[in-house]
């Protein structure tokens, strides 16, 4: 994992003086709200409808137990004893205050963390594959760039007040699992047929009232020159972005205005003029940074397959245990060796990646145990322990079991991705942690999630997408009538390799009819799946119609949500 | 308010005092010598230079139409009329023109409408990497305290501050940072020594 030198931390530690010296000025009135507020934005300093609200930067999602310990502390002395863990591998305080952030601050640079840019109408924190170094599939291992990026992004003068917020992804296997057409920039890394390291570049994507999916825009670029294509690109988005219309100042906007062959010739412009320039990456940099990304010391063991696996556990657990293998865990490079998924999705749980300081002790102590002190966080809210001996994996389910962690419901209908909605979001249209919490009661029989095998289901409380409703298969948004709070289902939305926008399938529902209108969709799913089929392709094959109908089945207030939608556009 | 010209509602505000930064030197305070006309009453063509300010800053957009007129020219030429970039101008189209300027103009600036549109950074940026302009590039319009070191880093040396800002804090702004993690204009980012 990246270690910090002397410029890191001395620039996360001169951030904090900075920080608390903007919050001084604030609190003794010389710096007005409206002003502080983008200052502190590009901290990841919200406020929200009960406090303030801190987003602490993850980045690439990489994390040891160290830092988890000093972020369970956190949550102990300056909020309400939880922590959550988000979509883009950050994690959220609820509850802080604006007097206490920079001492927060303070404790965090003293583990090599910072919220710089986790907000903000700048280069937000990076994302990339949580299995990065170890996944089964990766060709290309992503971490040396994104900590390259990282360090070239942070605190980059010229983007510091884009039209917008902007959001890099990178992706360096053979599965998507970073959502790169998503994002404002989706970096994929490959090898050429000389085994050099280059880039496709995706521009334009992202989620919100809009939602695009990025286009390719350049092929083959060599890593080395990472920094000067997309200061090329972030130059021409910052100058001819829409700034008049906060809802079109995004990239994706100019991207399909102009259409991604006229952008990318824009960027090409201004990339011949800087391409040669010192600004791109040298060797040296290179390994300066990638000598902390080699593999740890992995003893030399024997591939176990699932049955000796099963074979280590008490009789009596087998079964669960087995279930646990399924789903929870993920191929890894070296043989012996397995990544684990801890699931924050516990059924009935308070929100969907939350975790409590006693979660975050016991399993920072999992990860020294188990995992070199190592963690990640994960797109769909839970965490990773990457490096996993196969033959303690029964040991380690054990002592997850007790922090209910281990929840074998990865992938399935209750690993449910969902923002946290009204209950703490000032912009919340609706509620959408009961909505999640009802669906996980509804459906909380394990043997019949398995059943349905692989199906995302994403929640968010408004039309921003902070769930990332529009990418799951079946998508719940969150949407205000007349003061009311309904919701919108979408259907065929789908991230990874094959990412689709879903399809919004009629008027909206109340809160209390999501579970059956859940229920509907997934037995029209059951009767007319063929063998083998996972929901999507089911979908796919049969389109939306017969989901649809199910949907509206027994619908008691359709007229009168009929009524109330006619005329007014949700999305 | 520090603008005692007569033609002030037809100015743009800034501090009486002009904070200088030069690429090789230390922060300090000079008077405000130059009126920012914003160009808005074109009427009455350029602003009085014998009862106010002696020195105008001229938009760009007026330049274009009138630098050819020979007391524009001439005033120019005797370090009485600058230019200022408006957020939205796309001073890649003016290369020429541009490239012209450079020879007569005793200062540029950009403006910045609101604090929070960062355009005039890449504009800064453009002029000292593509136009090699190495004379100075003031900042102007809503220029705030918490600007001042990003406009330091892409090519800005002067900055003529809203009138309310506390100068005293300004000036301490650019001793916040020893290092950098990307290169700027004025040093290359620190990790590439090491
Ligand atoms: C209460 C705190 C939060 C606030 C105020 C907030 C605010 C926003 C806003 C305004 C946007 C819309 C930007 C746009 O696309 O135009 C957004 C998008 C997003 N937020 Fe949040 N958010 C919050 C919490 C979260 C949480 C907890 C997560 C993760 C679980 C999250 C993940 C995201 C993601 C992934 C997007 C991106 C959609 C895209 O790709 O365009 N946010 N958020
Ligand atoms: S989707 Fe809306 S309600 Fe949910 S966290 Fe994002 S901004 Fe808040």
């Amino acid at each position: 994992m990246y270690k910090y030198d002397h410029i890191d931390q001395t620039l996360v530690n001169q951030r904090v003086a900075q920080f608390r010296d903007q919050v001084a000025r604030r609190l003794d009135g010389s710096l007005a709200e409206e002003e502080f507020r983008p200052l502190r934005l590009q901290n990841g300093l919200y406020h929200q409808r009960h406090a303030y609200m801190l987003r602490v930067a993850i980045p690439y999602g990489l994390f040891n137990s160290k830092q988890l310990r000093t972020m369970a502390h956190i949550a102990e002395k300056y909020d309400r004893g939880y922590g959550h863990f988000t979509t883009r591998q950050n994690i959220q305080y609820n509850w802080v205050t604006l007097e206490d952030t920079p001492d927060i601050l303070a404790e965090l640079a003293k583990v090599e963390m910072h919220a710089i840019q986790t907000s903000g109408n700048c280069i937000r924190n990076i994302t990339s594959d949580a299995f990065a170094g170890v996944a089964g599939d990766e060709y290309v291992d992503p971490r040396p760039v994104c900590e390259l990026l990282r360090q070239w992004s942070t605190l980059h003068p010229e983007f510091a007040h884009l039209p917008r917020k902007f959001k890099f992804a990178i992706n360096g296997a053979k599965e998507d699992r970073t959502i790169l057409l998503c994002h404002d920039v989706g970096i994929e890394l490959k090898k050429n047929t000389s085994g050099e390291l280059i880039a496709d570049i995706y521009a334009g994507g992202g989620m919100g009232r809009t939602p695009i999916l990025g286009s390719l825009i350049k092929q083959a670029l060599p890593w080395q020159l990472l920094p000067s294509y997309l200061t090329a690109l972030l130059r021409v988005y910052n100058r001819f972005g829409r700034r008049d219309n906060l809802y079109k100042a995004r990239i994706k906007i100019l991207v399909k205005a102009l259409s991604p062959e006229e952008f990318a010739r824009q960027v090409e412009g201004e990339w011949l003029h800087i391409k040669d320039g010192d600004d791109n990456f040298t060797q040296a940099e290179w390994d300066r940074v990638a000598k902390h990304f080699t593999k740890p010391a992995y003893k030399s063991l024997q591939k176990l397959t699932n049955e000796q696996v099963i074979s280590l556990a008490k009789d009596e657990d087998k079964a669960a245990f087995a279930r646990w293998l399924e789903r929870n865990i993920k191929p890894h490079q070296v043989p012996g060796y397995a990544s684990v998924v801890l699931s924050l999705k516990p059924h009935g749980s308070v929100a969907p990646g939350d975790a409590t300081t006693a979660q975050m002790l016991a399993i920072a102590d999992l990860a020294d145990q188990y995992s070199f002190g190592e963690l990640r966080a994960t797109h769909e809210q839970n965490l990773v322990l990457a490096d996993v001996e196969q033959s303690k994996l029964y040991e380690l389910w054990q002592e997850a079991k007790k922090q209910k962690v281990a929840l074998p419901n990865v992938g399935l209908l209750t690993d449910i991705i969902a923002c946290p909605g009204g209950d703490f979001c000032s912009l919340a249209n609706a509620k959408s942690l009961p909505i999640a919490k009802a669906i996980q009661e509804r459906f909380d029989d394990l043997d019949y999630l398995f059943d349905l095998g692989d199906i995302s289901l994403n929640i968010s409380g408004c039309i921003n997408s902070c769930g990332h409703h529009h990418v799951g298969n079946i998508g719940v948004l969150g949407v205000d009538k007349d003061g009311e709070e309904w919701y919108q289902i979408t259907l065929g939305g789908e991230q990874g390799n094959d990412a689709a926008i879903g399809k919004v399938i009629g008027p909206s529902f109340y809160a209390d009819e999501i579970p059956d209108v859940m229920t509907n969709i997934i037995n029209a799913y059951v009767e007319q799946r063929a063998d083998g089929e996972a929901f999507i392709q089911t979908y796919n094959r049969l389109g939306v119609a017969p989901f649809k109908e199910a949907a509206y089945k027994n619908a008691k207030k359709k007229e009168k949500a009929d009524s109330k939608v006619t005329g007014e556009d949700a999305s | 308010m520090s603008l005692t010209n007569a033609n002030s509602s037809n100015a743009i505000a800034a501090h009486e005092h002009v904070l200088h930064f030069p690429k090789d030197g230390k922060p300090s305070l000079t008077p405000n010598e130059w009126l920012i006309w914003s160009g808005s009453q074109d009427e009455g063509g350029l602003p009085d230079l014998e009862h106010g300010k002696a020195k105008v800053l001229v938009p760009f957009k007026w330049w274009i139409s009138h630098h050819e007129e020979a007391d524009i020219q001439a005033k120019t030429k005797g370090g009485q009329i600058g230019i200022w970039f408006a957020a939205d101008d796309d001073i890649l189209k003016h290369v020429e023109l541009i490239n012209e300027g450079k020879k007569v103009w005793p200062l540029v600036a950009a403006h910045f409408p609101i604090f929070r549109d960062g355009r005039s950074f890449s504009t800064a940026a453009l002029l000292r990497d593509r136009f090699a302009w190495t004379g100075e590039i003031r900042a102007i319009g809503d220029v705030l305290i918490d600007q001042l070191l990003q406009g330091a880093r892409v090519g800005f040396d002067s900055f003529a501050l809203r009138p309310d800002q506390n100068l005293d804090v300004a000036l301490k702004q650019f001793d916040l940072y020893s290092v950098t993690t990307q290169n700027s204009w004025r040093d290359k980012r620190a990790s590439l020594s090491i």
